[in-house]
């Protein structure tokens, strides 16, 4: 992986393009190269950063000089967690009660409204989105700010851009698992012991239909960070996807291989976490 | 398990109008019409359907607003974008653009992909855990860093956002392809057909692969309408197709900045692209309930 | 009766968000004494010897230069009072302010402040556009505290002296005390001695400023507070403004005409400060091994016929909504050496709008609709937005003479390293510059020893090599013109336009803003905006 990684953020092109003036002159091109180790063949360079990179060293960010990587990613990084951490809230709050609806009134008009809900939503790409929300809220209403970092007001319209598309697929794996349930021998018998409908729906059903949706947490997650990449683009939102936008267009290696690796790194401790969390929650494990 | 409820409800008055309900309810009619009119007519007839040449501007009649605006004309039926060129023709030909980005990423994406599948699952052992692990580390790479890192090195071009998606798309193919190929080849027809002597090579093309269609149409026809939207979000990040393309998603990113002054440049190549991808997304919905109700969870 | 409950928790949760909205509105006093100026972006940090000209932006409300540039482009005193040249031009002599103190409490500002700020910009991995100037220097003597004796190992002229000392060079004077005290790290509460001083910087966000009290020019800021802010997207900026979050802001100039319509109102530049012009690549010296005679524009009348394909009054106004003026040649303006009026007539001879002639010249050269097919590159950078409309329109001029044309959309380091490694010879590019003095400019582009040159001739280098050596006013004047002569005449690329630099404001509380352009940079006096109150 990470020579993928590395493979890829090299061939993109040669920073000093980026950070020379047009001044330059050809020796000032071999003396920067030389001062950042740019002018060693390719394969050291590779293990000089395997290297470093183990010891949690990812270089000095080119573009921020006297900034080492790793301290960029730990310094934008909350931001960005913020963000997806009220965006998955908003999406979940709104989803679930939608797909238990959904799926408790099966094929009715409210199964039909929860439908086009699901599609609108995965169906308008973020950034239309997002611009379109500033506009209407922040502009037109003057309701909320329109971009930037602050108070929870200037939280609200990033996090519906990048919640809204994981909305629809919340909801669709909330309501057929719920259709899974429901038919289940297990509901049957508690609702010829003459528990209550609804006691029925919110205890029995959810916590079992809540497995299936679990295990896509992690694709979720992965969707929130790379909606935030594209969100906090629209909205000046000084996160992660901010940050490694940014240095791709600045060529900046150290800062992309940190925050790529980064991704990746956080996409499988969520699978990790969400199957041991599978492993207890599941009452067929459990009730052993 | 919804058509026997659906079906036992309607009464069975023998009249015109429950038939062509039932009807109805069988095909995905609504969803299918969206999709002639708005996909497949102007995608394979843009030239004759086209009022102009797509890449034909005219610097003089920028920014024209669509007919029932002020400043528009029945000339430019939706007006005209920042370089002159006609609206209408622009969506109509995007339409040629973004189911020709569509099926050729996910042929190669979904060839790529099931091949790997059919192998891994049906070898097992070193193969399987190989072709899975590179599964995981395809699906656990960010996508659009991925795709970014990959246009800052070789320049946006059509072969680049080609490649870009279907290295996005072929770990799903082969994942399902698998997981398929694992249930199938414990049936008794490929017994009894290893028994009789077929190579590896014949059961893996001859019984196992047609048994996955039903399931790859299904994963094929959803994953269209994530390929034009991605599309779309790549262009807008700057690593799309090439500028002078009437691609819907890049026409969206093009006009965002208008958004407020000259709306219709961006509203109507969206609008393209949320009808489409809602229908193509309601097709592969009733394909999955009506073939495949295991693959719910896709 | 499950169904009602469904009903009730989910409104129930929309009712609470939309509070949350509603009790969270920010009320907007807090902005009347904080000035915002929304940007596209810079280079981000501190340390002045990692930061390039253009993004100098960043520094000038609190750092200073030894001189200063005026509305109308003259130099003039700022921290040094007096300068001098010996006979040799080689060394300079400032005579500096005295009572000039520090922000932060760092003392007062002496000679040792600008031999240390000099030493900065020559570090191993300076940065600094004018490097090649300090690195210049022999030596420098401060014979007593507020005396400056700057030795260059070669002449440098007083255009060029002036230019580099002063507000439209790097040359940003920080403390010595403080660097001595604190080292690399002072510098994330750097200390400057300008009206503004620097108070504060989140990265990918913002920077602010607060105002000096008692600033030796005795000059108080409009505003008490700075804010800097930055957001890449033009729509964002443009909802700033509208929504009154920021009072000042830079747009593309596709956005111009949507801000004004909407009240905003425009505040341009004294001077035009960038250029915009098409260049072509592959235009080497012959003998060069990168040179291909088989690429169409090294034939002149190639080139006359793709500059006489452009119709340039209908550009301006498109792209530009006509806020420009036209460009004879790239870097060259009245305040150029060597400029010379008597070009416009040439100009309007052999640049005007012909594409019959045009074509006439495709075919006398030898090629017929469809021989040439060629493609453009088109890029964005922060503050530089208009180049894929530029390239889009040029695609559509040519392809009108028969060019076939295809526009690619990349960045500018692929754009850089591609003409840089001269593999361009299938390619133009448009290219908005910042205006430097004629010397510079030529080095930069036409004089085959750079690293990035656009176009080559072989008379240009000696001409240069003499330039640099040459003190006599009379002959610099003379080669300058000469050199500029031929560029014009052998149509060394397709010249378009000049601007001055806009940034639209809201009318409500801003008044003015003077700030000249030209070297300076895009922006700068901010303690010249003057408030409406």
């Amino acid at each position: 992986m990470s020579v993928i990684v590395f493979g890829l953020a090299r061939i993109s092109g040669n920073p000093l393009d980026v950070m020379l003036p047009i001044e330059a002159m050809p020796e000032d091109f071999l003396r920067l190269e030389k001062h950042l180790g740019l002018d060693k063949p390719l394969v050291t360079q590779y293990f000089i950063f395997i290297g470093n990179a183990l010891q949690g060293d990812f270089g000095e960010s080119l573009k921020y000089g006297g900034m080492s990587a790793m301290e960029l990613v730990a310094q934008r990084a909350p931001a960005t967690l913020e963000l997806a951490g009220l965006a998955l809230l908003i999406s979940v709050i709104i989803a679930l009660p939608i797909g238990v609806l959904a799926a408790v009134a099966k094929d009715t008009g409210w199964d039909m409204a929860a439908k086009v809900m699901a599609l609108l939503g995965q169906s308008l790409p973020g950034f239309w989105l997002g611009i379109v929300l500033m506009w209407v809220f922040a502009v037109m209403l003057g309701w909320l700010p329109t971009s930037g970092r602050g108070g929870i007001e200037h939280m609200i319209l990033p996090a519906i851009t990048i919640g809204w598309f994981q909305v629809a697929a919340i909801m669709r794996l909330v309501r057929s698992s719920m259709l899974d349930v429901l038919d289940s021998e297990y509901v049957k018998l508690a609702r010829v012991k003459g528990i209550r409908e609804w006691k029925v729906i919110w205890k029995h059903c959810l916590r079992n239909a809540g497995i299936t949706p679990l295990t896509y947490f992690a694709i979720v997650v992965g969707g929130l960070l790379t909606g935030s990449v594209v969100t906090e683009t629209v909205f000046s939102w000084p996160g992660i996807g901010l940050l490694v936008i940014d240095a791709i267009q600045a060529r900046d290696f150290p800062v992309v291989q940190a925050v790529v690796i980064i991704f990746a790194g956080v996409f499988i401790m969520c699978n990790l976490a969400v199957d041991i969390l599978y492993a207890y929650l599941d009452p067929r494990i459990r009730y052993r | 398990m919804a058509d026997i409820t659906t079906q036992t409800l309607i009464p069975e008055t023998s009249s015109r109008s429950a038939t062509v309900w039932r009807v109805i309810k069988r095909y995905p009619v609504f969803s299918l019409t969206v999709l002639v009119l708005f996909l497949v007519i102007p995608a394979v007839f843009a030239p004759l359907v086209a009022p102009y040449d797509p890449f034909a501007g005219s610097l003089g009649a920028r920014l024209v607003p669509p007919f029932w605006q002020e400043g528009g004309s029945m000339e430019h039926i939706l007006g005209t974008d920042k370089l002159g060129r006609d609206m209408l023709s622009r969506v109509i030909y995007g339409a040629r653009v973004s189911i020709t980005v569509s099926l050729i990423a996910i042929v190669i994406g979904g060839t790529i992909g099931t091949l790997l599948g059919v192998i891994s699952g049906y070898f097992g052992g070193r193969t399987d855990s190989v072709v899975m692990r590179l599964v995981d580390i395809s699906l656990s790479l960010p996508t659009i860093l991925l795709a970014l890192v990959l246009s800052a090195a070789l320049g946006p071009s059509f072969t680049t956002v080609l490649i870009v998606i279907s290295v996005l798309l072929w770990a799903r193919y082969a994942r399902l392809v698998r997981g398929e190929t694992l249930a199938i080849k414990e049936r008794d027809f490929v017994a009894r057909a290893r028994v009789a002597g077929a190579s590896h090579l014949r059961i893996m093309l001859v019984y196992i692969l047609p048994n996955t269609f039903n399931s790859l149409v299904v994963l094929a026809t959803l994953q269209v309408g994530y390929v034009i939207l991605l599309e779309s979000t790549l262009s807008f990040l700057g690593a799309g197709l090439p500028r002078a393309e009437p691609a819907w998603g890049l026409m969206v990113a093009d006009g965002r900045e208008l958004i407020v002054s000259a709306w219709w440049v961006s509203m109507f190549p969206g609008f393209a692209i949320l009808v489409t991808v809602m229908s193509l997304n309601l097709l592969g919905d009733w394909l999955r309930d009506h073939y495949d109700p295991k693959l719910k969870n896709l | 009766m499950k169904l009602k409950l469904k009903l009730g928790s989910v409104s129930a949760g929309l009712l609470a968000m939309v509070a949350t909205v509603g009790l969270s509105t920010v009320p907007e006093t807090a902005w009347a004494e904080r000035l915002v100026f929304v940007s596209a972006g810079f280079d981000e940090s501190n340390r002045v010897w990692d930061v390039s000209k253009p993004d100098h932006v960043q520094y000038d409300p609190y750092l200073e230069t030894l001189l200063e540039v005026n509305e109308d482009g003259s130099y003039g005193p700022r921290l040094a009072t007096e300068w001098d040249h010996s006979e040799d031009f080689k060394t300079w002599t400032f005579k500096l302010r005295k009572g000039v103190q520090f922000h932060n409490g760092w003392g007062e500002f002496t000679a040792q402040d600008v031999v240390h700020s000099r030493d900065l910009l020559v570090r191993e991995d300076s940065i600094a556009t004018l490097g090649d100037t300090w690195r210049l220097v022999e030596s420098i003597d401060t014979p007593d505290d507020y005396t400056l004796v700057v030795s260059f190992k070669s002449p440098v002229t007083r255009r060029l002296a002036e230019y580099s000392f002063a507000r439209s060079g790097d040359l940003k004077i920080v403390s010595k005390a403080q660097w001595d005290a604190e080292g690399e790290d002072g510098f994330d509460m750097p200390a400057g001695t300008g009206s503004y001083q620097f108070a504060e910087r989140s990265l990918g966000l913002n920077i602010l400023y607060k105002a000096v009290d008692d600033h030796w020019s005795g000059v108080t800021p409009g505003f008490d507070e700075l804010e800097i802010r930055l957001a890449k997207e033009p729509a964002t900026r443009l909802a700033m403004l509208l929504s009154g979050e920021a009072q000042i802001g830079d747009l593309p100039r596709e956005l111009h005409q949507d801000a004004a319509d909407r009240g905003l109102k425009r505040i341009s530049s004294t001077m035009s400060v960038d250029w915009v012009s098409a260049y072509f690549g592959g235009m080497y010296l012959e003998g060069d091994p990168a040179r291909d005679e088989n690429v169409p524009w090294t034939d002149i009348r190639v080139r006359q016929a793709l500059n006489m394909s452009i119709n340039r009054e209908e550009l301006l106004g498109v792209v530009f909504a006509g806020r420009g003026t036209m460009a004879m040649i790239s870097n060259w303006t009245s305040a150029s050496e060597g400029w010379d009026p008597a070009w416009q007539d040439f100009h309007d001879e052999n640049y005007r709008y012909d594409p019959e002639a045009a074509k006439a010249l495709l075919k006398e050269a030898g090629y017929g609709p469809g021989d040439i097919k060629m493609e453009i590159w088109a890029y964005t950078s922060p503050g530089e937005s208009e180049h894929p409309a530029i390239a889009d329109a040029m695609g559509i001029y040519f392809n009108a003479i028969g060019v076939d044309t295809d526009v690619q959309m990349l960045d500018w380091p692929r754009v850089r390293a591609s003409y840089r490694g001269k593999e361009a010879n299938c390619c133009m590019w448009p290219n908005v510059i910042s205006w430097r003095p004629a010397i510079q400019g030529v080095r930069n582009w036409y004089y085959s020893k750079s690293a990035s040159n656009h176009f080559n001739h072989p008379d240009v280098d000696p001409l240069y090599e003499e330039w640099i050596e040459t003190l006599d006013t009379d002959r610099r004047e003379a080669i300058a013109n000469e050199i500029a002569t031929i560029l014009i005449e052998n149509f060394a690329e397709i010249p378009l336009f000049w601007f001055r630099n806009e940034v639209f404001a809201n009318g409500d509380v801003i008044d003015s803003w003077t700030y000249p352009g030209l070297g300076a940079g895009r922006t700068t006096h901010y303690d010249n905006i003057k408030s409406v109150n």
